[in-house]
């Protein structure tokens, strides 16, 4: 028996499948690389298979950008105490994720924090990766 | 030879009925909640089941929380016909809402992140899987498996049977459906042979899973997945919303 197949990444997380089905993480994210997006949440639905923050965010110049933030599946973040209500439209946070390959205003959450401290933990990463600033 | 009393034939056939009424409940208790154990970068609990593939089993490393980029398919020969598929796959129709609640087959959803719950009895065992709310029903009856023209599921069509502590299935009528999620799918002639074994202490449920697909692939592929039992637990709705698809 061969072992073969190096995992890219370890993520606590709902992936799903092709044939035209639901999305990977691995092919769509970057999983060894952290960004921070900062900004208003316009609105949050929390269905599978992800659960969906769109947020405002201002760009450097000033210009505001929209951004579309998944979360891994809503069955895995309600055992960890997540509800509908987690978020709500107008909380400013700060939103630390994985960014997207392909350099869009798209990225899965790793965590939600709250100017007071609160924090939601979505999917963690890796012990090995470095968190940044977008 | 001297006829057997009534007494003592009643004796017998009372010893006879013990006998198989323990052998028919002999097998190893599955029911019950399991939580799957990520298990890609530590020691293997079940590897005594892994070692019992055969040498020329490629075992894909891309269970529960792990996954294979693009263009990794575990060292697999593909078929030209294959390969060609992966090349022309688009991901973004991933993100469709026509394709984002499509789940997978049974070739690929036992190994995803998700519980499942177990029901078993002698002539049934039923998977509920949380991962697109999907079931399973492995028959254990003896029947075969149906016409090859008969319809073809995500669930496929299971027979088993127990072979000492390990239960043994065989499953075909998949249709086809992802079989890494990179744009590698399989075809609905693959045919999956599982062995599930539970750890003496009943707290471990271990799963190999075998693959033959030769109009898709070379060879024989594998994985390997484990669950821990949580009794009192339960699997959550998944109810998958297309509106997430764009």
């Amino acid at each position: 028996m061969k072992l073969r197949g190096l995992p890219l990444a370890l993520i606590t997380a709902a992936f799903a499948a092709p044939v035209g089905a639901h999305h990977s993480f691995a092919v769509h994210f970057l999983a060894d690389r952290l960004i921070t997006v900062r900004g208003t949440v316009d609105d949050f639905t929390f269905r599978n298979p992800h659960g969906v923050l769109m947020l405002t965010a201002k760009a450097d110049d000033g210009k505001e950008q929209q951004w579309k933030i998944e979360t891994n599946s809503p069955n895995i973040l309600r055992r960890r105490g997540w509800t509908e209500i987690s978020i709500k439209s107008g909380d400013v946070v700060a939103v630390e994720g994985y960014p997207a390959r392909d350099g869009s205003n798209f990225m899965r959450v790793y965590r939600v924090k709250y100017a007071d401290g609160r924090e939601l933990v979505g999917q963690r990463p890796d012990p090995s990766v470095v968190s940044g600033d977008d | 030879m001297r006829p057997l009393t009534q007494g003592l034939r009643s004796v017998v056939v009372a010893v006879v009925l013990t006998a198989f009424a323990a052998a028919s409940h002999a097998q190893p208790d599955l029911e019950g909640f399991w939580t799957p154990r990520l298990e890609q970068t530590q020691a293997r609990s079940g590897q005594a089941l892994i070692d019992e593939l055969p040498d020329a089993a490629v075992l894909v490393n891309d269970t529960g929380a792990g996954e294979l980029a693009a263009g990794d398919f575990a060292g697999l020969k593909l078929t030209p016909a294959a390969i060609e598929e992966t090349r022309n796959y688009d991901f973004a129709d991933e993100l469709t809402r026509e394709n984002t609640c499509n789940a997978p087959t049974a070739a690929f959803f036992m190994q995803a992140p998700f519980p499942m719950e177990v029901y078993q009895s002698d002539e049934l065992v039923v998977f509920k899987m949380e991962y697109f709310d999907l079931v399973r029903v492995v028959h254990l009856d003896g029947r075969p498996h149906p016409p090859a023209t008969a319809p073809h599921s995500r669930a496929g069509h299971s027979i088993g049977h127990w072979e000492g502590d390990t239960l043994v299935v065989d499953t075909t009528h998949l249709t086809p459906g992802t079989f890494m999620n990179n744009g590698f799918n399989h075809s609905d002639g693959l045919v999956m042979k599982e062995r599930f074994r539970a750890s003496a202490d009943g707290t471990t449920l271990w799963l190999v899973q075998t693959y033959e697909d030769p109009s898709v692939f070379d060879g024989l592929a594998a994985r390997y997945m484990a669950w821990t039992r949580r009794p009192g637990e339960y699997v959550y709705p998944y109810d998958c919303d297309p509106s997430y698809g764009e």
